[in-house]
């Protein structure tokens, strides 16, 4: 039997049920809208759930936390890509944004001479103040409170188990932007098609990291299908080549591939890199930048001289050997990254685990610094420089990983958190007010063409699996469009692109409508191809180096030229690609940071150069300084500047 | 090393249209001592010759809690469960199928819809018990619904496969609760912020949701590690104690 199609008329979609969906569904529904939430995952599960679960907290740690400290923090991290609007509004509203998610249950620790949450001991390495909270339970906490935040409201209506296919948009006379109408949904368990009439729809979906498969330590259902949608309807994407990898993530055995080891940090003041001939190919690892350590891995790996696991060994046994010093190392390392040690000793054993041999490791990805082009607000622009709402597309908006233009070339630990919060609940609002009175307005018409396409899917002849295109997909995206790039990878990646839509056309379908896992493994695929055709376009626009986007055969962009961000949209079947101007920092700040990375540098040679009883001693004293009296030393975050000590120099 | 050492057999229980099929499934291992977990099993197969079995998963890391599965009819973290030759995969037997190892899993959450317990606008700034916390480390794997009788009730006392009559509306929410709610409705509880009214409307659910099937039963056991009997039951059981 042919796949039914189902109506329904709501004043807001969301999609997605992680944090920035949670979040948005709730503050429509308090605005009184009527919402309906769509997820393919069961309900809460997500990146929001499996992450650390650290939060930027404004002033929580200290009082001189002001707005535009941390606003600036944000923006110079970011290589000074980012918007100066929305890192503002990041920094005026993270406190109000994380107490709305106290409300729905997340409780921190309280510091009783603040009377608020908790932060950690430390300013964080790239922080310029101390102001990230941690929770027990890391983000299953989460979890927990956008479960409840959903649970709780009878005005939201959710359906796990529903893939968000496409949105409906009605385009204007000189089809420069558009006016959404609704969007087309499967609802796989219960085996139909639901058009849904909605003058607001918000994107959570999340990343694309699963282009990277097995290399992420990110949730399976990250196919890049907020990137695509939105690239479908006509929107923006702005900073597509800003992909965050982590150097250190498990090579093997297969069944940890991906997952977390360390950060250039816990490699310690010792830990160097190896290729397979055991040639250190970087040392002064807990100094270096994540790109330069991902850089160096790579390099080998091209060359032939790569671990067999396609990696490289990371070095760390000449910290534990030292005799004093030795002790304190090995707490160090298991208590700043615990859940990556844990991986680390679960995957390579207990030798390892002791440091007595070193580890094969690979970059993995782990979070889309672009993403969807937004305002403060998280609604669609368009046009030149930071864009407006005029030229993009009326009733889109998105919020948390999906959308772009607040962290450019890269992302401090800890914001993310609270940019789903902040933004999550500044585009559910914005979303309900725009539905008002216009719901009654949306015509069918619009929507036959999409449901009568997708169902033709159904029961569609063919001679080929999505999964063995999709691994074709991963391996070559990891290659061209990964860690490193080099311009005739991103040329190649190109074709193969076109390759695989072409082979797309022949994927077999079958016909039965209740979870009908070929359909959502085509629906899948092709989101990841067009999200991948944006990273490589993106790519290609920027040829130097700069934040998440390495390239082997450039240089690398300097800190003073003028910052730009690159745009990439689609309009009529093509692609089109620009560059947008960005405003610089003033230069006196830039060669301050700059400073400070020579600086440290500088010192790290010099205590390479000690008689080893005297760097042992010197190393003692080290540890003890940032040793807590538990013992224990602060938890880094994955992907902060802390973890990576030389990102914050990089500017 | 022989080849045949290299590989085992693992039989994998498909569905489609209602109909349950065993696929006796070959899985080479990728490294001569690889301990492959239950998830490496079923992706390599959709990888080869189940193109399309469906499967969820999302973490690898026993964080999600959406791989549950039942391995030789016992429900299991799959991407955390190694597995050995002539194991049986399926999907876990106390949640109706959707296809292959997928369940359906909204009537669980479904039934505590509109449940608004917490006291807004107090103050936020307390710290919580540490039972709040140790009942926070619940990711929903639903490995806790294995022989519950609470839950049982949903399907005439039995498991959903086994139902004469049609199952029960998963739309609607379960009339019957489980471990994982009264755990939800328990944290709730112990929520510092949480008002006295809240409380006792947590509480009221419980009961609502056949807590009287606890008054019987040995207990529930979590998929990791909460003490769900001591935590959970008991307490819900003493404060209930005068209401049923
Ligand atoms: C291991 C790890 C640790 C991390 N630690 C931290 C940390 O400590 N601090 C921090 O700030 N950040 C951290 N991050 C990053 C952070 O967790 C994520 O960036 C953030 O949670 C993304 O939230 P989101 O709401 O945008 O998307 P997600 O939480 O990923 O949610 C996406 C949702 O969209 C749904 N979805 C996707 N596509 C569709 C579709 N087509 N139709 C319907 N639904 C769809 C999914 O099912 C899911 O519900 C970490 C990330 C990882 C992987
Ligand atoms: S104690 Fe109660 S919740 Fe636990 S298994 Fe028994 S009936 Fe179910
Ligand atoms: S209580 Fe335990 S077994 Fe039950 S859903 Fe939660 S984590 Fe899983
Ligand atoms: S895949 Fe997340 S718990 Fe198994």
């Amino acid at each position: 039997m042919e796949i039914q199609t189902e109506w329904l008329t709501y004043d807001v979609i969301v999609v997605g049920s992680g944090g920035a969906g949670a979040q948005a569904a709730y503050a429509a529904a308090e605005q009184g809208a009527k919402v309906l939430l769509v997820s393919k995952d069961p309900l809460g599960a997500s990146d929001t759930k499996i992450s650390e679960g650290l939060a930027t907290v404004r002033e929580s740690g200290t009082d001189d936390d002001y707005e535009d400290v941390l606003s600036e923090n944000v923006k110079l991290a970011g290589g000074d890509l980012p918007i100066k609007k929305l890192t503002d509004t990041f920094a005026k509203y993270s406190k109000d944004a994380y107490d709305k998610y106290r409300v729905h249950g997340l409780r921190p620790s309280i510091n009783k001479n603040k009377n608020g949450p908790q932060s950690l001991p430390l300013a964080m390495g790239g922080h310029n103040r101390n102001r990230s909270v941690g929770h027990e339970n890391h983000g299953i906490a989460f979890g927990h409170a956008n479960w409840a935040s959903i649970i709780k409201e009878k005005n939201i209506e959710y359906i796990e188990d529903s893939w968000f296919l496409d949105l409906i948009v009605k385009r204007n006379a000189n089809n420069i932007h558009g006016i959404v109408l609704g969007g087309l949904v499967y609802d796989a368990g219960k085996g139909v098609l639901l058009a849904i009439k909605a003058p607001s729809v918000v994107i959570a979906a999340g990343g694309l990291s699963t282009l990277f498969f097995p290399k992420t330590d990110t949730m399976r259902g990250n196919t890049g299908d907020s990137y695509a949608i939105a690239l479908r309807a006509g929107a923006d994407l702005v900073d597509m080549e800003q992909l965050q990898f982590l150097p250190f993530c498990l090579a093997s055995p297969p069944s940890y591939e991906g997952l977390l080891a360390g950060e250039p940090v816990t490699a310690s003041y010792l830990g160097v890199l190896r290729d397979k001939n055991g040639k250190v190919i970087l040392n002064g690892v807990h100094l270096r930048t994540r790109a330069a350590c991902s850089e160096a891995i790579m390099r080998a790996v091209v060359d032939g001289r790569g671990s067999p696991n396609g990696g490289a060994y990371l070095d760390m046994t000449a910290n534990k050997v030292l005799p004093r010093s030795g002790p304190y190392f090995m707490k160090f390392l298991k208590t700043s990254l615990p859940t990556a040690y844990i991986n680390a000793r679960q995957a390579l054993g207990k030798e390892a685990a002791k440091v007595e041999s070193s580890w094969e490791i690979r970059p993995g990805a782990h979070y889309m610094m672009g993403g969807i082009r937004v305002d403060d607000e998280g609604a669609s622009v368009g046009g030149d420089k930071e864009g407006s709402v005029k030229y993009g597309i009326s009733g889109l908006f998105a919020a948390g990983q999906s959308m772009g233009g607040l962290f450019g070339a890269n992302r401090l630990g800890s914001t993310s958190l609270t940019e789903l919060a902040v933004f999550g609940n500044r585009a559910g609002i914005a979303a309900a007010k725009n539905a008002i009175n216009k719901a009654s307005i949306i015509n069918d018409e619009f929507f036959n063409p999409y449901i009568s396409e997708y169902k033709k899917l159904f029961g569609r002849q063919g001679t080929i699996a999505s999964t063995s295109l999709k691994e074709v997909l991963q391996k070559e995206s990891w290659e061209k469009i990964g860690p490193v790039r080099t311009l005739k990878g991103i040329d190649e990646m190109d074709n193969i692109i076109i390759d695989l839509e072409e082979k797309l056309i022949k994927v077999a379908i079958p016909d039965y409508s209740l979870w009908n896992q070929s359909f959502l493994d085509y629906v899948e695929l092709r989101n990841m191809l067009h999200s991948a055709k944006a990273i490589s376009l993106a790519a290609k626009e920027r040829n130097g180096s700069i934040g998440g986007h390495v390239r082997l055969d450039g240089k690398n962009i300097s800190a003073f030229s003028k910052p730009y961000s690159t745009l990439v949209n689609k309009d009529k079947g093509n692609y089109i690609v620009k560059k947008l101007d960005r405003d610089r920092t003033p230069i006196k700040r830039l060669i301050y940071y700059k400073f400070i990375g020579y600086k440290r540098l500088l010192e790290a040679k010099i205590l390479l150069m000690l008689p080893k009883n005297i760097q042992d001693k010197k190393l003692e004293k080290k540890y003890k300084d940032i040793m807590l009296a538990s013992g224990k030393v602060p938890e880094i975050i994955p992907g902060s500047t802390e973890g990576a000590i030389g990102e914050a120099t990089s500017v | 090393m022989s080849i045949i050492n290299n590989s085992i057999v693992i039989n994998i229980v498909t569905v489609r249209d209602g109909k349950d099929k065993t696929v006796p499934f070959t899985y080479n291992k990728r490294e001569e001592k690889e301990k492959p977990m239950a998830l490496d099993v079923l992706m390599q197969a959709q990888s080869s010759i189940l193109s399309d079995l469906a499967f969820r998963y999302g973490c690898r890391a026993r964080n999600c809690g959406v791989c549950t599965i039942d391995i030789n009819d016992r429900p299991r973290i799959a991407c955390r469960s190694r597995v050995k030759d002539g194991d049986k995969l399926s999907a876990i037997a106390t949640l109706p199928v959707l296809s292959d190892l997928v369940v359906r899993r909204d009537g669980i959450a479904r039934q505590m819809r509109g449940l608004k317990t917490s006291g807004q606008g107090n103050d936020l700034n307390v710290d919580a018990p540490d039972v709040y916390h140790e009942l926070t480390a619940c990711i929903e794997c639903y490995a806790c619904l294995d022989n519950c009788p609470m839950h049982a009730r949903n399907f005439d006392d039995k498991l959903p496969g086994e139902m004469e009559s049609d199952l029960p509306d998963p739309s609607i929410g379960y009339k019957y609760g489980n471990p994982f709610s009264l755990l939800k409705l328990e944290r709730l509880r112990q929520d510092p912020i949480n008002s006295e009214k809240g409380r006792e409307i947590a509480l009221d659910k419980a009961i609502d949701l056949g807590l009287d099937a606890c008054i019987e039963c040995p207990g529930c056991k979590c998929g990791v590690g909460i003490d769900l009997k001591n935590k959970v039951i008991k307490p819900l059981l003493e404060a209930a104690k005068y209401k049923i």
